[in-house]
């Protein structure tokens, strides 16, 4: 194995350090773990609990967290990641979460994650859970890079002026871990008493109404703890917090109207002073860092000079390399994706498919299945399920990667700064350019991936248009479809720089349709509402890429699978179904292309890619094959296809013949990377726009305006076409 | 007095407060942000197309837009004008 015998030693004090992932069983102490963004929280939360934390909802709330244990002492310590904050005294869902937990979650112990090179920042979070709890450990991560940048920090001194313990670490390294754990340990058990030295000082007017306010709350409640914190929530007016009050979360004892002559208190003081008090407490909490700072922090040469940042800053978002730079990169990360998935492709369909499925029919064969049984699981549902994990799961598994190691570096929130200017003219958050493009690799990805805008309207707009950006799952028909119908209307040495030309038009359209959306949203449905950008530009700092490509993996690759296999299955079963049963002399496919005929073609299109586009709704990767699969039955080509219900592919040449066969001309394929460019998102990305707007109205806008566009797109193509011709 | 969005790049100013004229919510968003009152702040770069610029403050670098940094009021530092 590969223990050494550090990691066994009892002089070591990390060697009781047990990791139990997400183990269950009921837990000694719980560690909640807050921190500014950037700080290194996942990273620590990491290497106490060995990645294999799972995600769980905290009791009436919707935001999930990562939970984790591990053990020390014999003690088994749950360890929850918060969600990283600048502050607690907004309300966005990170903040309400994070101080929720802290203040009614009660944790044994808080351990506040900071960044060694900004405290000046990271402590204001600091001291206003401070204001909450004394039950804090402070731990100072990113040592290394701070000694790197010339910073010296005197823990000692520190842990004096604040109260509490505080520990340098380096998360990365584990550096630092064993003294961490010790202090959690002992503050969780009570060893250590931590005295708050670091309480803000407000003005006397101020401190007056929290003392008013205090001395109700302890009247109904004499043992109510983070008293003042709730008298500042009360002043402040905070309605979400005010709830939980009355819900009796803080104690049963504040009753409503309790609450009601708190407030009226607070509402005398605002009537008197007005809301000057929220930059009274902000600038308080920054006053008082600046002061820990001084005491306990050196800097070689006065402050520190970022100067790699500012540096390769200075490059990738400059005037004349910011663009070419980011689109060299997407480029790059695109075309491994789709080049470097053929392969993995190929192999999981070659077991998949080819492999397994002739063992499975003859294992249905010799358990004397009746023909339509083993049709029906094994061409349509097996045949449909094995497909789409064959063609979606290998360019997730390259994209996704690829796309979190460009995040983690720090490179992407450059991108959203470079790109915020065009977002904002059309009414848009510059973040959305981030979103847009985790959309190139999956929709549903980029859907959820809206989560980092803070700003409701403009989430929105970018959930509404996230399908705009060409997905993994369309990339595949567009190139197909454009070197048989336009790559081949050019002279043969220049067909694929046609066709690649052509499907590049499609991306550039698809991202038009982004812009002109956002703004029609932003001038109609979406107007109004206040809208802001703030964005932090972190650190560069190199990603952990094994920790990277796990966690990608499992976060974002298998949850996404797993939702298109649960639509794959029914879909499988619906396309051989169709193809199989017969009202009167023909299958229920072909009654329903002959009905869709007439409208299809009135937009340049017909029945079969219509009824394709509809039970292929799980995934736009099988488009190709049913439209393939219904062909064949439409023409009565048995010879080409593999048999009704059954999806096949095959070399381009044959495609390429068999859709001639069925009537198809250039319109056709021009008309079909339209539709496949603006039609409703996959069943996998309307039901995750369902789970983040838990909006019928804003799905149904979604799934329904790509339609409408497509419609009238190719309504409008088909017209000029048969006026030039 | 002048406002974030005028100053220039290399010289770094001091925050004296928020305009009585910002929206609450993005009021709440600069304190978050430690846009307070005796704040250092200067430029840190300014994306390709001149618009957000992103600044240093409290050793970070945060971006924020022109049409809301002329919210956040600044002064020299040599200045000796009352906040």
């Amino acid at each position: 194995m590969n223990n050494n015998l550090c990691d066994v030693c009892e002089l070591n004090p990390a060697a009781s350090l047990k990791k139990m992932g997400n183990s269950k069983g009921a837990a000694d102490f719980t560690i909640a773990l807050a921190g500014n963004p950037n700080a290194g929280k996942t990273t620590l939360f990491n290497a106490l609990t060995g990645l294999k934390n799972h995600t769980g909802n905290w009791p009436g709330k919707t935001v999930s967290l990562s939970m984790g244990s591990y053990g020390y002492n014999n003690q088994h310590f749950k360890i929850v990641d918060l969600p990283g904050t600048y502050s607690l005294l907004s309300t966005s869902d990170d903040e309400e979460v994070a101080r929720d937990f802290i203040l009614f979650g009660q944790p044994d112990v808080t351990i506040i994650v900071v960044d060694a090179s900004r405290l000046e920042r990271h402590l204001s979070l600091a001291l206003q859970i401070l204001e909450i709890t004394s039950k804090v450990v402070l731990c100072i991560n990113l040592i290394d890079e701070a000694s790197r940048n010339g910073i010296t920090i005197d823990l000692r001194a520190l842990s004096r002026d604040m109260g509490i313990p505080v520990v340098a670490t380096n998360a990365r390294s584990k550096e630092g871990l064993p003294e961490l754990l010790s202090a959690v340990n002992q503050v969780a058990t009570g060893q250590i008493q931590t005295v708050i030295k670091s309480k803000i000082k407000y003005s006397p007017e101020l401190r007056q109404v929290i003392d008013e306010i205090s001395t109700v709350l302890l009247q109904a409640d004499p043992a109510l703890s983070s008293t003042r914190w709730i008298a500042t929530r009360i002043i402040d007016n905070d309605t979400h917090f005010i709830n939980l009050l009355q819900l009796g979360q803080a104690s049963p004892k504040i009753t409503p109207a309790v609450i009601n002559k708190a407030q009226l208190i607070a509402r005398n003081y605002i009537n008197k002073i007005g809301s000057s008090y929220k930059d009274e407490w902000a600038t308080a909490y920054y006053n008082m860092c600046s002061k820990l700072v001084q005491g306990a922090v050196t800097v070689k040469g006065g402050k520190p000079s970022f100067r790699l940042d500012r540096t390769i800053d200075n490059i990738v978002t400059s005037k004349i390399w910011g663009f070419p730079i980011m689109f060299a990169i997407l480029g790059i990360v695109l075309w491994i994706t789709i080049i470097g998935a053929n392969y993995p492709s190929r192999f999981l369909s070659d077991i998949l498919i080819d492999k397994l499925l002739p063992l499975l029919r003859d294992g249905a064969a010799w358990l004397h299945f009746p023909a339509w049984l083993s049709g029906f699981l094994l061409d349509g549902v097996y045949l449909a399920t094995a497909w789409v994990v064959s063609v979606m799961l290998p360019p997730m598994a390259i994209f996704f990667p690829l796309f979190t190691l460009l995040e983690n570096l720090g490179y992407l929130p450059r991108v959203a700064f470079n790109l915020d200017r065009i977002f904002k003219s059309a009414g848009a958050h510059g973040k959305q350019a981030l979103t847009m493009s985790m959309g190139f690799g999956c929709n549903a990805a980029g859907v959820v991936a809206t989560r980092i805008i803070n700003s409701p309207r403009e989430r929105l707009i970018a959930i509404i248009t996230n399908n705009f950006s060409l997905c993994n799952g369309r990339w595949p028909t567009q190139i197909l479809i454009a070197t048989i119908f336009i790559g081949s209307l050019a002279p043969r040495h220049l067909s694929q720089t046609v066709s690649m030309l052509a499907v590049t038009g499609i991306v550039i359209l698809g991202i038009g349709f982004t812009f002109f959306t956002s703004w029609l949203l932003s001038k109609t449905l979406l107007k109004g509402e206040a809208s802001f950008f703030t964005l932090e530009l972190p650190p560069y700092r190199p990603p952990k890429i094994w920790q990277t490509l796990y966690t990608s993996f499992i976060d974002r690759t298998l949850i996404i699978l797993w939702r298109a296999v649960v639509f794959a299955v029914p879909a499988g079963s619906v396309i051989w179904l169709i193809a199989n049963i017969h009202i009167g002399n023909q299958s229920i496919a072909i009654w329903i292309i002959n009905a869709f005929n007439p409208a299809g073609v009135l937009i340049g299109l017909n029945g079969v890619i219509l009824l394709a586009y509809i039970v292929a709704i799980p995934a736009n990767e099988i488009v190709i094959p049913t439209i393939l699969m219904l062909s064949t039955l439409v023409i009565g080509h048995v010879a080409t296809g593999a048999g009704a219900g059954v999806l096949f592919e095959g070399s381009d040449a044959e495609v390429g013949k068999l859709l001639r066969a069925a009537g198809w001309t250039t319109l056709t394929g021009i008309n079909l990377m339209l539709f496949s460019l603006l039609h409703n998102p996959c069943s996998t990305t309307i039901y995750t726009i369902y789970k983040e707007t838990k909006s019928v109205k804003w799905t149904t806008v979604a799934t329904v305006l790509p339609i409408i566009y497509g419609i009238i797109v190719c309504l409008a193509v088909t017209m000029v076409w048969h006026v030039l011709n | 007095m002048y406002t974030l969005d005028n100053i220039s790049k290399d010289v770094a100013v001091i925050i004296t407060g928020l305009s009585a004229d910002c929206p609450e919510i993005i009021r709440q968003r600069f304190l978050d942000l430690g846009f307070v009152n005796g704040a250092t702040i200067e430029i840190f770069n300014v994306s390709p197309l001149g618009d957000p610029v992103a600044y240093l403050i409290h050793s970070t670098v945060i971006s924020i837009r022109k049409q809301d940094a002329k919210y956040i009021m600044v002064k020299d530092k040599t200045s000796a004008a009352p906040l």
